[in-house]
């Protein structure tokens, strides 16, 4: 029993910590990136290959989810909406949960599957074959060489997918009403765009710009701190892809929260 | 022969966990100087050697390069430090993002002031001279080790840097490559004054041919420093592992 007691606490505290170490090391690296960032000393041809790489790895996967959150919203909105004749909440009841809630939140975690978790695998293995030390055997620092440009490539990239997002939500939700619900896709746009839903829309896109810097901070940490070869590599990604899940639902409560005040 | 010294270690320890790897090293890499860094696998050479770069911080002691505590000073003397350096990895660390040309043009494009049709003309002959002419355009993953090596071998060099600190060059390549490493280490040495070069390497006969002093690590403490003459006078086991099958492979003694 004692025993019991014993392992749960320290296992407790074991988790207690590594989520404090976790949290502590991702924000060092966003000062540090900031410090990087402000006067600009980062490679810009790197930036521009980072954006054009996380664009290219991300926008199929967006795209798709997108769709397919703008369909089931519609269905989900459709039952409500049939069940008490409220034809004229189709569009809000669409709008709020796309923009503001199930867009946001399922584009990040998509994006951070893809890109984040990419992202730790590719650090972590340029620290196992010493490519990392080779650049700071030249005098490079790999924070403005590997760090800052997929910092700002995560950030803006993210917020401008997320507006393809809210697009493409659209279509798929005008789509559905369409062809499976019964609705006519035109009523259900023109409702859309009649909600004045743009503090709904900001609000995404303010959670899509927090999750792109907690995405880049949290997953290039784990790579940067990989030990122990292909294995570490397999371990951090792994970590990198459950730290992130956490930190994009605490950043949506809190961006959400602080929206309600 | 040998000049000021560039490198100086008082005392380096460096642990990983609670063992200590190496431990009191006292070392010094002078200008001119060609020095061969031997010992058995495992007992700390490619370790050191890090410490003599920077890369690597030590747990105890200093190593200071031009007089400069790397310990102490702040990124951008060290930067300033760094750029002095040719490193050859032992395990290539190339980037695998980058073409071979890419990979050897980096130390020069970091530096910049060299134009870019003078970057390619020297990558090109740097690499034919190592027989990769043809490999110009592959990528990293694409090569042999031996290969590899050489790639890092021209990365290393492209610079044609102060200090330059090989490990293991000629590991994983043929007898005629390996002698062409060599002479191209030798050459680098010579290409200006006061080079500073270390190589790590378990090629003892080859580095008869070129080395002038010889720093032995056995269990990560100095055994042997000197010049061939001076081993005959030292610890038997230096003889015995510089003279004797040792050097070449441990499997094969
Ligand atoms: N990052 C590390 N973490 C833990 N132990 C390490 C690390 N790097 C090296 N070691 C240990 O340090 C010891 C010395 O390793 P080192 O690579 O310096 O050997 P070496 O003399 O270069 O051998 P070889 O001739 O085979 O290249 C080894 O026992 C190795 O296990
Ligand atoms: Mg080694």
């Amino acid at each position: 029993m004692n025993g019991a007691l014993k392992s749960l606490a320290s296992s407790v505290g074991g988790a207690v910590l590594a989520i404090a170490e976790t949290i502590g090391g991702a924000v060092t690296l966003l000062f540090r990136i900031l410090r990087a960032l402000f006067p600009p000393r980062y490679d810009a041809e790197g930036v521009w290959r980072s954006f054009y790489n996380v664009g290219v790895k991300s926008y199929p996967i967006v795209v798709m989810t997108a769709l397919f959150v703008g369909a089931i919203m519609v269905i989900q909105t459709a039952f409500y909406v049939k069940k008490t004749g409220a034809t004229g909440i189709i569009g809000y009841g669409v709008g709020f949960s796309v923009f503001a809630e199930i867009g946001p939140i399922l584009i990040g975690l998509m994006f951070s599957g893809r890109v984040g978790a990419n992202n730790t695998a590719e650090l972590g293995t340029m620290v196992v074959t010493e490519q990392v030390d080779a650049l700071r055997a030249l005098a490079i620092d790999p924070l403005p060489y590997l760090v800052v440009p997929r910092f700002l490539a995560m950030l803006g990239m993210l917020t401008l997918l997320m507006v393809l997002g809210d697009l493409f939500a659209i279509v798929g939700a005008a789509l559905t009403a369409q062809l499976l619900v019964g609705f006519h896709w035109r009523v259900l746009v023109a409702d859309l765009l009649q909600s004045r839903l743009l503090d709904e829309f900001t609000m995404g896109l303010v959670k899509a710009a927090c999750f792109g810097i907690s995405i880049s901070c949290i997953s290039c940490y784990f790579g940067l701190a990989v030990r122990g070869g292909a294995t570490g590599v397999g371990r951090a990604v792994n970590n990198s892809v459950v730290s992130n899940a956490t930190a994009i639902f605490v950043i949506d409560f809190v961006v959400g929260y602080l929206y309600s005040l | 022969m040998s000049g000021d010294a560039v490198i100086v270690c008082k005392g380096v320890g460096k642990r990983y966990g609670r063992k200590w790897i190496v431990r009191d090293i006292d070392l010094e890499v002078r200008a001119g100087e060609l020095l061969g860094l031997i010992g058995p696998g495992g007992h700390g050479k490619s370790v050191l050697l890090r410490l003599l770069a920077g890369l690597a911080t030590p747990d105890e002691g200093e190593v200071r390069v031009r007089g400069k505590n790397l310990a102490d000073i702040d990124p951008f003397e060290l930067a300033e430090l760094r750029r002095e350096y040719g490193y050859l990895f032992q395990n290539y660390a190339l980037f695998d993002f980058m073409s071979v040309a890419d990979n050897v043009a980096f130390p020069l494009r970091q530096a910049g002031g060299v134009e870019e049709p003078e970057i390619a003309r020297r990558v090109k002959e740097r690499l034919e001279q190592l027989g990769l002419g043809e490999a110009l355009d592959r990528f990293p993953s694409e090569l042999s080790g031996g290969m590899k090596k050489r790639v890092g071998m021209a990365r290393a060099t492209i610079g044609e840097p102060a200090i330059v600190l090989y490990d293991d060059p000629s590991a994983g390549l043929d007898p005629v490559t390996s002698s062409k490493i060599f002479r191209l280490v030798r050459t680098m040495h010579h290409s200006q004054d006061d080079v500073a070069s270390v190589v790590v390497s378990h090629d003892i006969d080859r580095m008869k041919v070129i080395c002038d002093r010889y720093v032995m690590i056995f269990e990560g403490k100095v055994l042997f420093d000197g010049p061939e003459e001076a081993i005959e006078g030292a610890d038997p086991m230096v003889g015995k592992f510089f003279f004797g099958s040792l050097g070449q492979s441990s499997g094969a003694s």
